[in-house]
């Protein structure tokens, strides 16, 4: 069915038929220290069969806001008013007892961490069939038949078997896939979906999107997809709501919003994203400032402070969602949004003179690490998980290395390597001078108990470096690099917001002037407008400080952007090697291409055009690698040949290397 | 979304240069704290306060004055050799908070350091450490003490030293595992970039951050250790008479319960107190450290 030109027939005119109609919906979540306004008046309809995807950064309250449509909220949160109509009953006059015939029945959840979201000492069938039996009043036997061609239709192989499985027993992928079919069995007209792909690998994403996708179309069922990925909202949705401080501030078609957004939120927020094919390389367009505070009352537009494009209205009045034609409303006075203040074209970052003769800072040749982990029971043999397998890069001086790959491939471990974390089990590693590493985890990297000045001294203290007021002087410059007050030196990380940790990690990176800093996903876990502020932060300290990064991400286009070489890992080991924008523009091996082609872009309409063949399967285990190519159980172009013969790295077009058999 | 991951913005936090105060003025406020600051300080006061109360010292005898009820005298009353019962059941207070005192002290100590190698170092120091303590956990506390006491003797030492044994494998489990959860955090890896040493990381980095959940520990502890030494005192093992101990002031009293109840009453009352004061305070202590108890 054409659906995208039905829906914009449809959506002009708001039709009588909308599946859900809530309106003016205000959720609060009550705590000691004051209620903080999570959904502050969210309106909107959905048509059956409509694919809905709800944007915003952590603390919009998207998922707030669906969670209330069902009052499935944590224990402070309250739906305080508003109206939740769902074919014309009222959800939010629902008592417990009546809701829970809705929840499952007519409306199915499906939540972010597919390892949490299921219980883990029950067997997928007994929490699979009681709801189908008792929603959709079936027998036992029947229901089992349903769960088990549910499993199936969501693509978990001998579904009769797996479904007496434990959770455990299952890859994430695999758990999502149940998580998928469970709230599919009872047949509901609308399925919320909170963030249902955030915790999964790029490959994996890419399957369960087109399956969503694909189940959806088929079933007929609605859908609310709660999301940060502008990326999968072009792939996936209708309609998108951009939510800004618990209000929709922009709701409309999806290609109507990426191709004339009109909030200067939306508008920020499309313009953050690395863009995948650029001649030169810009700057990347960051968002200043916070979101308000969602505990104070917000006077006048609550974008105001971060909007370049404000005027003296924006601070009196709240500007209500306009209609901007088919369907597309925006709140906003402006009717261009950021008009011309916006950052179209952003700086040039000059290319830096790089020539063959650069000092070489990090040289790793035929690097093996394997971790053994012997059974309890004594005539078993130990297994050997291979992590790394054998593998070879140089850095040179100011040159950064990107590390792509699925979780699994062994791409944290190399980065352990690097900075001597873990001894190496064969193999060869040489830095010039010191390797230094920015985690991932912001909520971890520092000590809860030290302020921002000890935690940014503590390498200096602990080489010896300085006299007491050389490293003063070294941390208050060091702030400055990474766009800190000094004021911050006396906060403790708890004070800080993951941004603003991002930028003190690299601080202490920094602190003992290294020759190399290894980032491991130093960006995944921040929002998109704060991802470009880090971004242009290590492009700036790169090319001030001449300091050699490796950049290790399953975000490939963060890190074809930041990269000057990227290395693919696979199983341990590389199978594609070279510089950044080359392989990103003409993948080599098929693996990249597979990794590529999953990679959402935000433009519906390339993502329409493109080819999408998601990568089947899983990674193989790494306890038994295959014997010949690692990637030949996965691989659309495998051959026999493939399947016994191990393929080695290998020169290709000049200035890269390949380790596929038809890569020539 | 829960409320804990609503992005607050740093700038509306107050400014805090002194965490610890802000610690004091939370524990302050929490009503179990406030309710076992309720019980606690009072009998703390008269304690240390009994010299300069009007009552005869815990050892004087009056023999014309035997087995007198409660009185505005004697508000306790007296014992079968006419001792003021108040200032005895005072004496006792001030040996059970001693032996409290000195056995959570112990307890943390060794605790802390033997449990923080353990968890450090992992391997052989801590699957040998791990044997011993799982020994000593076999038995139970008041059992172990008693056979302990019976070796060392009676007296204050023997039983401070009895009930810290019986603790200290508690300790060193529970030091242990925090040590453990926190062994692997990023900012232990960041330190090990710039190769500190054992000793940088175990004392700025794992150390301080296991003291709070410690502290709740030891305020247990410490109410268990004033139970178990009136426990001993009861059976005659702790202390022994005439020196006054909460426990072997019930036993006194024990014959004469259908005489004189009081004898046993009342000090047993104290000792309830003093044991639902601790039990209060570690209540509040742990709900002010985490916050996912705080509602």
């Amino acid at each position: 069915m054409n659906y995208s030109a039905a829906i914009n027939t449809l959506s002009a005119v708001p039709t009588e038929a909308a599946l859900l109609q809530v309106r003016d919906l205000h959720t609060h979540f009550i705590t000691d220290s004051g209620t903080v306004k999570a959904v502050n008046g969210v309106s909107f309809d959905i048509d059956r069969g409509e694919r809905i995807a709800i944007v915003g950064e952590s603390g919009s309250g998207k998922s707030a806001m669906a969670m209330s449509l069902l009052r499935l909220l944590a224990y402070p949160g309250k739906v305080v008013s508003g109206e939740i109509n769902l074919a014309g009953r009222d959800l939010n006059q629902m008592s417990e007892r009546q809701l829970n015939q809705v929840r499952g029945r007519e409306i199915g959840t499906i939540f972010q961490d597919p390892m949490a979201s299921l219980d883990p000492v029950m067997r997928i069938a007994d929490q699979m069939i009681p709801p189908i039996m008792r929603h959709l009043k079936m027998s036992q036997p029947k229901a089992r038949e349903e769960a088990i061609s549910w499993l199936t239709r969501v693509g978990i192989p001998d579904a009769g078997q797996r479904i007496d499985a434990y959770p455990f027993e299952m890859s994430g992928g695999m758990r999502q896939r149940v998580m998928i079919a469970m709230a599919l069995s009872c047949r509901p007209k609308l399925v919320i979906a909170d963030e249902p792909t955030t915790a999964l690998d790029v490959t994996i994403q890419a399957q369960i999107v087109e399956l969503l996708k694909e189940l959806t179309d088929q079933t007929g069922t609605a859908m609310i997809f709660i999301t940060h990925d502008l990326g999968l909202v072009a792939r996936f949705a209708h309609k998108v709501g951009v939510m800004y401080a618990g209000k929709l501030i922009e709701f409309g078609p999806v290609k109507e919003i990426f191709a004339h957004p009109s909030h200067p939120y939306t508008q920020s927020l499309l313009d953050t994203i690395p863009p995948a094919d650029q001649p030169e390389q810009r700057k990347l367009a960051q968002i200043p400032g916070f979101p308000p505070d969602m505990k104070l009352p917000v006077v006048g537009c609550a974008f105001k402070e971060r909007c370049a494009a404000a005027h003296d209205r924006c601070f009196r009045e709240t500007p209500e969602l306009k209609s901007r034609g088919l369907g597309h409303r925006a709140a906003c006075f402006l009717p261009e949004g950021l008009g011309e203040a916006r950052q179209r074209d952003m700086e040039i970052i000059p290319s830096m003179m790089r020539n063959s003769s650069e000092r070489v800072v990090v040289e790793v040749f035929n690097l093996q690490k394997h971790f053994t982990r012997s059974s309890l029971s004594p005539w078993k043999k130990p297994a050997t998980v291979r992590a790394v397998n054998g593998i070879s890069l140089n850095i040179r001086e100011g040159e950064t290395l990107g590390i792509v790959g699925e979780s699994g491939c062994g791409k944290s471990t190399v980065a352990r390597l690097l900075l001597g974390l873990d001894p190496v089990t064969s193999g060869d590693i040489f830095v010039d001078g010191m390797a230094q590493m920015v985690f991932q985890d912001p909520q971890s990297s520092f000590n809860p108990k030290m302020t921002l000045f000890d935690i940014i001294a503590e390498p200096l203290v602990v080489t010896g470096k300085g006299t007491k007021a050389e490293r003063t002087a070294r941390v208050y410059e060091l702030l400055a690099q990474v766009g800190l007050d000094e004021s911050y030196a006396r906060r403790y990380p708890s004070q800080l917001s993951g941004g603003q940790r991002q930028r003190v990690a690299i601080a202490r990176a920094l602190a003992i002037k290294p020759s190399v800093v290894v980032a491991d996903e130093p960006t995944s876990a921040l929002d998109v407008s704060v991802r470009a502020q880090i971004i242009n932060l290590m492009v700036d300290l790169k090319r001030q400080l001449r300091v050699s990064f490796v950049f290790i991400s399953h975000d490939l286009l963060t890190v074809s952007y930041i990269s000057d070489k990227i290395a693919v890992m696979y199983l341990g080991s590389i199978v594609e090697y070279g510089p950044a924008d080359e392989i990103f523009r003409k993948p080599a091996h098929p693996y990249t291409q597979a990794l590529i082609a999953a990679v959402p872009v935000p433009d519906p309409v390339a993502e329409e055009a493109r080819v999408k063949v998601p990568l089947t399967g899983e990674l193989p285990s790494p306890l038994d690698i295959p014997a010949g190519c690692a990637f030949a159980s996965r691989c659309p172009k495998a051959t026999a040949l493939c399947r016994s013969e191990r393929p080695t790295l290998q020169a290709y077009s000049g200035s890269r290397e390949a380790a596929c058999h038809y890569a020539n | 979304m829960t409320h804990e991951t609503l992005a607050l913005p740093v700038r509306s936090l107050p400014r805090l240069n002194w965490p610890s105060f802000q610690g004091a003025n939370r524990l302050l406020t929490n009503g179990h704290v406030r309710a076992a600051l309720a019980i606690l300080v009072p009998i703390l006061l008269l304690t240390i306060f009994r010299p300069l109360l009007p009552l005869p010292g815990p050892l004087e005898t009056n023999l014309r004055g035997m087995m007198q009820p409660p009185s505005f005298e004697h508000p306790f009353g007296t014992d079968r050799m006419g001792r003021d019962l108040m200032s005895r059941t005072l004496a006792g207070v001030q040996i059970s908070i001693f032996v409290g005192f000195a056995v959570a002290m112990v307890a943390l100590c060794v605790g802390l350091i033997m449990g923080t190698l353990a968890g450090f170092f992992g391997g052989i120091v801590d699957r040998v450490m791990m044997a011993i303590t799982d020994i000593f956990l076999a038995f139970p506390s008041l059992l172990l003490a008693i056979g302990l006491v019976s070796v060392m003797g009676t007296g204050m030492l023997p039983v401070v030293l009895a009930i810290s044994l019986s603790d200290v494998p508690r300790f060193i489990r529970l030091q242990r595992s925090l040590v453990l959860s926190l062994r692997t955090r990023a900012y232990i890896d960041a330190a090990r970039t710039v190769k500190a040493s054992q000793f940088w990381l175990m004392t700025r980095h794992i150390v301080p951050n296991t003291i709070a959940p410690l502290l709740v520990a030891t305020s247990i502890a410490a109410a268990n250790a004033i139970l178990v030494e009136a426990g001993l005192s009861f059976l005659g093992l702790g202390i022994m008479p005439p020196a006054p101990s909460l426990g072997n002031l019930i036993r006194d009293g024990q014959s004469y319960l259908e005489q004189a109840w009081w004898i046993s009453t009342l000090p047993g009352i104290v000792i309830l107190l003093i044991a639902i004061g601790l039990h209060f305070l570690s209540d509040g202590i742990r709900q002010v450290l985490d916050p996912r108890s705080r509602k």
